[in-house]
């Protein structure tokens, strides 16, 4: 699939996302060199917001959009099982993914797709009637983990932070967790209390990203 | 470059004032703040202008025993006992008569402040302020009360000779002057209103600031949830 050649498959999102031509490009590439200059260079990022509609499934895209534009690799992984939205973005089928990869033999490479040079797709897969179940699994951390060989980061698109603190794997299994806040949809309160149960219950919480900012030039 | 680095910045985190935040919030709502301001001031104005102006004006009084039983006695109980004894009978209506004042005896006691005052050098004596509605009104009140209490001090002292107790001399050091003090009322009111629009104003804009869904930039983000910011994605919706 080429987002790039092909201006109809995928939602406009995914192609603004990841076109290197885009308007956005340069903030995520900002993002992602501020992601990759942490201390103790983390690999492995769970992607949450304190509510639904954030923006978290677009800063994945984004930040892995703008890796590849320099070069380097990365894969999303879409663990939002309860609202699977990464392989809608991207005009894809969820008949394969991170559930099916969970239950299947062989590791979760061959259970995504290439959405354009350098960054590999996981979308959800079918979601089972146990949503929570794949988030569950002993092989969950390790198969998403094995993404990282060769690439340079893997972000996984995770539901609401609420959700995250229920699934140990997602709080403690990565090597962080990236929050994203809408700039005129979340509350500062929400936010606020949200940043302080994320610290609370122990996760390394990276930072925050400011998704939607109606000004842009901060 | 992101703020902080790694975990450094949580380490550090409960130890941050909250300052720092309340201050950025109040400048940026300063609006709102300085509005309260504005509206409490002006009530306060208003009701302090519309009320009865008042002038304060002060008199002092030294007592010093003469012989007898006050020579051992601490200098202000025996300005006490000077006091009691003076003040006995219908004091306050001749002060009233002298002073000209009209109105009944418990608003002219409502305006009087009488005060025991004892200095190192062992003088002691009194500092009688009066708060009248002109500033004439006040030095007259004042200045009636301690010639009153002279004279009937020098009538006790009279009386002393046909068997009375008390050996006191009385002066007045210094008579109260029309322009001798001026009343802060309305002063302190305004700055009551100032520090009460600031707290009205503040707690408002704390309140709207935690429910509101807009923000304005790295430093509010930063500051509201004291965690690192990143990254700002602009909104890019209208291009699609």
């Amino acid at each position: 699939m080429d987002l790039y050649a092909a201006p109809g498959s995928g939602a406009p999102g995914a192609r603004e996302l990841l076109s290197p031509g885009s308007s956005i490009r340069r903030h995520f590439e900002g993002l992602a060199d501020n992601l990759l200059s942490l201390g103790n260079r983390p690999m492995s990022v769970v992607v949450t917001g304190p509510e639904p509609g954030a923006g978290c499934s677009s800063v994945c895209l984004g930040i892995s959009g703008a890796l590849a534009g320099t070069g380097r690799r990365a894969a999303v992984v879409d663990c939002n099982l309860r609202n699977p939205a990464l392989h809608r973005m991207l005009g894809e089928p969820n008949f394969l993914g991170l559930t099916t990869g969970l239950v299947g033999y062989r590791a979760l490479e061959h259970y995504g797709f290439e959405a354009v040079p350098g960054v590999f797709a996981v979308p959800t897969g079918p979601v089972p009637a146990d949503p929570d179940a794949p988030l569950r699994s002993g092989r969950f951390v390790e198969a998403v983990r094995g993404l990282g060989g060769g690439r340079d980061l893997v972000l996984l698109d995770a539901p609401v932070a609420d959700r995250v603190l229920e699934f140990p794997a997602l709080c403690g299994g990565f090597d962080g967790v990236l929050l994203v806040v809408h700039a005129t949809r979340t509350s500062k309160n929400t936010a606020r209390e949200v940043t302080e149960d994320l610290l609370d219950a122990g996760v390394n919480l990276l930072g925050v990203v400011l998704n939607s900012f109606a000004n842009g030039t901060s | 470059m992101p703020s902080t680095n790694g975990r450094n910045w949580q380490r550090g985190r409960g130890e941050d004032p909250i300052l720092p935040e309340v201050l950025y919030v109040l400048w940026e709502r300063r609006l709102l703040v300085v509005g309260a301001v504005l509206v409490l001031v002006l009530v306060a104005a208003v009701f302090g202008l519309r009320g009865e102006r008042l002038y304060t004006a002060e008199a002092s009084v030294s007592v010093r025993p003469q012989e007898g039983p006050g020579i051992g006695e601490a200098p202000e109980t025996f300005v006490d006992d000077v006091l009691a004894a003076v003040t006995a009978h219908d004091f306050l209506l001749d002060v009233m008569r002298e002073a000209g004042w009209t109105e009944g005896p418990g608003a002219f006691q409502d305006r009087l402040d009488v005060e025991r005052y004892e200095e190192a050098a062992g003088a002691a004596g009194l500092r009688v302020r009066f708060s009248g509605s002109s500033a004439e009104e006040a030095a007259r009140s004042a200045n009636a009360y301690a010639s009153v209490f002279v004279d009937r001090v020098e009538k006790l002292n009279d009386s002393r000779l046909a068997g009375g107790t008390l050996a006191a001399d009385a002066s007045i050091d210094e008579y109260a002057s029309p322009e001798s003090r001026v009343n802060y009322q309305l002063f302190f009111l305004a700055i009551a209103a100032t520090v009460a629009g600031i707290l009205v104003g503040g707690t408002a804009a704390m309140l709207l600031e935690s429910r509101t869904r807009s923000w304005r930039d790295v430093r509010d983000a930063e500051l509201t949830l004291r965690a690192p910011v990143l990254g700002v994605i602009p909104d890019y919706s209208e291009e699609n």
